[in-house]
């Protein structure tokens, strides 16, 4: 029963992630008074390019198409560790947060060097940012994992759920506001989004994921849009799971399990939301900015730190 | 390496007493300490010596081949005899030799003026870093009988704190100059480059481990821990080593000058691991420090593997490439599949990507960081937390650095002619690549073989029953993870079939060349510019205009990164050095009869000092 569920949710993840990024191009339509198109369209986009011919760079070698594959794959496996519907997952125990951090790592250093495959200088602009981001950004996201960790004494992310849902939303410890903070921050640099990167973008001058993707088409193509949307939608469910959990199936009743997917669907959409709010009233940093705003997520996350061990 | 299997595994002691051989004492034990280390050499020095056999005979003809098969093994074996002895003559004698034949071994390459500045300096500080280690060996005796490491054992439960100190801080210098820990790392990145590609894999792979070796061997196993600073100053030398490693690494071009830097981080995450065993000893939180202390060591194994596997691969791509400036390099994978496959397993296990084996010496590092919090000590339950925040960082700019690497030497479109007539090296070679990137990876995935035998090791060190059963998680979950990411990896790959080759997309343009690419200096440039204080680079441009001020003639651009540690710490005690003998020099008159008075003198003051003595 349990690991049906475990399935289950991971399979949800994955499957619900096109709809999210659906749900932010449809909310920022709608703040700059357009229509927009369908919630679906990110799915009818990636059929069109399962369907569609591999173009591969002459220059490029094995490793450009396996690049894909291997960031998939990998962001799947990632997906497989986060608790959604009730506070357990496939990898929920035995695997930390460490693990979780650093498998996301591993498509971000195969999708730098798939884009510096291609040859071209949009590749290395692109390789060259996300190594910026991510070599500043791992830091102020493993400090915050800790400090929820050492809060609720727990490394996998299966006890940080379980302690938080366990409690009443005002008696948690006020460190974990510094941890959201520092997380947010981090979450909206890790998944390219405004202030950081801009998903939306073909200039040069702004790109970062998108310049690490211009050489790819078709399969290979869908495959890197679907991971990152998939990454997207991981690191809201983690912040879902780790602050608000409230409405999780800690029992095994039907009702419990009934509910428990409206309500994440409910949070989901409301943090979609947010993020199309964010994209639509803030301009996107210089990109010499970034490193002070990941400063800021790392100054939060050192003060988490700090806090758990002041305050206990 | 049998023998080393055999005692690692099965854990009897071994000694043998030559002592009656030698006018000194001189006796050899392997505990399973010992064991470990000779397993890592081994497991190093076999694939090593396999690349050099087609790597001597490309290279090298006469003497010079001669040379180096003889000083190749014996370099090996006197490594085998340092983390062997059993006495403090045994040991100090394999340590010099080590040096001076790791010295010879880079002079085969030929001595001009630059490479003997540099090995000048490597033996200076070899040396200085000797004498601390034969000062803390001294320091010994007034309470030890002989200097054979049973006696000394047990004199270190007695002597006073402020004695026990002293051993610390002399074995912490002479031992951390031998590893190169910042700031005493200056001859490493001097002395690694230069060196034969074999012999640069064994100096960074191995010889540094045997400092690891006898530091543990002094502080944990002689001394068994201290106060709770030693475990502070340990975590601040392995987090400023660690950080300033990887930026310096970062910015080089120099494919072995890249990696000898990077051998400066990992011997900083090494010392965080140490640091944080010593803090948990200090607290009496034994079983934590024994997940410290298996995480240092298995680190240490997991460098030599790895790195003696990038230094091989830099050789190989020499060899091939006739370059190691990675800006004339590119798109190397293609022409050379095996060595830039197995380079790629070197780049993801260095990096610490999960299923390869750097990923679980960092792991376990991490885990017992976030543990500290549980101390009771305020100080250390803020500070071991953090020191995961320094790890992530420095395992960040290495992602960094590696992708640099990888992406510009390896991928793309080859930047020079020789690159692009490169071709794949000799079987042999490719073999010794394979053999060390299947032990990578297979540790990567399988750590339990690793890690059980060495909690042993750490058992005996800190007489401790076992470790904490979260500890081993890691080794449950990777192979499930391995499994579940190549299930993946298979249905995906069905989803894509047809392909077709096409030229980049050049924006219209008829065609892209190798100098539209993305540059090494490029690549690293938001990282040098976000830490630029560290670099403190020395820069110069210099424009020349013909008529119009918009359209320069020539721009001669300039940038030298002068290492802080050169000019503000090496530099003024080089200086007061070079004074002082100036001075002394008065002395020597070249008067005979001035001599003399010398003599004369120094036998009255010596008969006045054994009067009242």
């Amino acid at each position: 029963m349990n690991l049906a569920i475990d399935v289950i949710q991971a399979l949800l993840l994955v499957a619900i992630a096109p709809l999210v990024s659906g749900v932010i191009a449809r909310a920022k339509a709608r703040m700059q008074n357009r229509r927009g198109a369908s919630l679906w369209r990110p799915y009818a986009d990636l059929l069109k390019l399962f369907r569609k011919q591999d173009l591969v760079p002459d220059t490029a070698c094995g490793l450009f198409r396996l690049t894909p594959a291997i960031l998939f794959a990998v962001t799947v496996t990632a997906a497989a560790f986060v608790p959604v519907l009730h506070p357990s997952a496939i990898f929920g125990m035995s695997g930390d947060f460490i693990l979780l951090v650093y498998l996301l790592a591993i498509g971000r250093f195969f999708l730098m060097l798939g884009a510096m495959d291609g040859g071209s200088s949009f590749g290395g602009i692109g390789a060259s940012r996300e190594a910026l981001v991510s070599a500043l950004a791992e830091a102020p996201l493993l400090l915050a994992l800790i400090s929820v960790a050492i809060l609720s004494h727990a490394v996998s992310l299966s006890g940080m759920v379980l302690c938080t849902v366990q409690q009443y939303p005002f008696h948690l410890s006020a460190v974990y506001v510094f941890a959201l903070g520092a997380l947010v921050l981090v979450a909206i640099a890790e998944t390219g989004r405004i202030p950081v990167d801009n998903p939306s973008t073909h200039l040069e001058l702004t790109m970062i994921h998108e310049a690490m993707m211009l050489e790819y088409s078709g399969p290979s193509l869908a495959l890197i849009e679907w991971a990152s949307a998939i990454k997207l939608t991981l690191i809201m469910a983690l912040l879902i799971g780790v602050f608000v959990p409230w409405g999780m199936a800690t029992s095994a009743s039907i009702t419990a399990l009934a509910i428990a997917p409206f309500v994440f669907v409910l949070k989901l959409t409301a943090l979609a939301i947010a993020v199309a709010v964010i994209e639509s009233s803030i301009a996107k940093l210089r990109m010499y900015l970034v490193p002070d705003f990941l400063g800021m997520a790392s100054a939060l996350a050192i003060l988490a730190v700090a806090f758990t061990a002041l305050m206990r | 390496m049998i023998v080393a299997g055999f005692c690692f595994w099965r854990g009897d002691g071994l000694a043998l007493d030559l002592s009656r051989l030698t006018p000194f004492p001189f006796a050899l034990t392997v505990d399973r300490l010992s064991a470990f280390f000779l397993l890592l050499i081994c497991a190093v020095g076999a694939p090593v010596a396999l690349f050099s056999s087609s790597y001597v005979e490309r290279h090298y003809s006469g003497a010079k081949a001669d040379s180096m098969w003889l000083l190749l093994p014996l370099f090996l074996l006197s490594m085998v005899l340092v983390v062997t002895a059993s006495t403090a003559f045994a040991f100090l004698f394999g340590w010099e030799l080590m040096t001076l034949l790791s010295a010879g071994l880079i002079l085969i390459d030929g001595d001009s003026e630059r490479r003997r500045h540099n090995i000048f300096i490597y033996l200076l500080m070899m040396h200085a870093g000797a004498a601390a280690v034969i000062a803390s060996f001294l320091l010994f005796l007034p309470h030890a009988s002989s200097l054979d490491f049973t006696s000394m054992r047990a004199a270190a439960a007695s002597m006073p704190a402020g004695l026990r100190t002293a051993i610390f801080l002399l074995s912490f210098v002479g031992f951390g100059t031998k590893a190169g820990i910042v700031p005493f790392h200056l001859w490493l990145p001097k002395a690694h480059p230069i060196a034969p590609s074999p012999v640069s894999a064994l100096m960074s792979g191995v010889m540094l481990k045997t400092a690891i070796y006898g530091f543990v061997r002094f502080t944990f196993d002689f001394l068994g821990g201290g106060p709770i600073w030693w475990g502070y100053l340990v975590l601040l030398a392995g987090a400023v080593t660690g950080l300033l490693g990887i930026l310096y690494a970062l910015t080089e071009h120099d494919l072995k000058l890249l990696l000898a830097y990077s051998s400066v981080e990992n011997i900083g995450i090494i010392y965080l691991g140490l640091g944080a065993a010593l803090v948990f000893m200090a607290n009496n939180a034994w079983a934590w420090a024994m997940v410290a202390l298996v995480a240092a060591l298995l680190h240490a194994l997991n460098h030599a593997l790895f790195k003696s596997l990038l230094f091989l691969g830099a050789g190989a791509v020499s060899d091939a490439a006739h370059t190691l400036d990675i800006e004339l390099l590119g798109g190397l994978l293609k022409r050379m599949r095996v060595t830039g496959t197995a380079f790629l397993v070197g780049c993801c296990s260095i990096i610490g990507l999960p299923l390869f084996n750097g990923f679980v010496g960092e792991w376990m590092m991490l885990r017992s960081f976030v543990a500290g919090s549980e101390l009771p000590a305020i100080s250390c339950a803020i500070i071991l937390p953090l020191m995961a925040g320094v790890l992530a960082l420095i395992g960040g700019i290495a992602v960094a650095c590696f992708a640099k690497v990888f992406g510009i030497a390896f991928l793309g479109r080859p930047r020079s002619l020789a690159a692009e007539q490169a071709t794949e090296v000799a079987a042999s070679m490719q073999v010794a690549m394979t053999l060390l990137a299947a032990s990578c990876v297979m540790i990567g995935i399988m750590p339990g073989m690793m890690v059980s035998p060495l909690t042993v090791v750490a058992r005996e060190l800190l007489h401790t029953p076992t470790l904490p059963n979260a500890a081993l998680s890691i080794s449950h979950t990777l192979p499930l993870i391995a499994a579940c990411v190549g299930v993946l990896m298979i249905v995906v790959a069905g989803f894509r079939r047809i392909k077709r080759v096409t030229p980049t997309w050049a924006c219209g343009l008829p065609a892209l060349d190798s100098r539209m690419q993305y540059s090494s200096a490029a690549f690293s440039k938001p990282l040098r510019k976000t830490f630029s204080r560290v670099y403190e680079a020395d820069r110069t441009v210099d424009v020349l205009y013909a008529n119009q001020p918009y359209f320069p003639k020539s721009i001669l651009y300039r940038s030298v990164r002068t290492t802080s540690f050169e000019r503000s710490l090496y530099r003024p005690a080089v200086d007061a050095i070079v004074n002082m003998a100036t001075r002394l020099r008065k002395l020597q008159t070249g008067n005979m009869q001035v001599y003399l008075l010398y003599i004369f003198l120094a036998l009255i003051a010596l008969l006045i000092f054994m009067r009242f003595a």
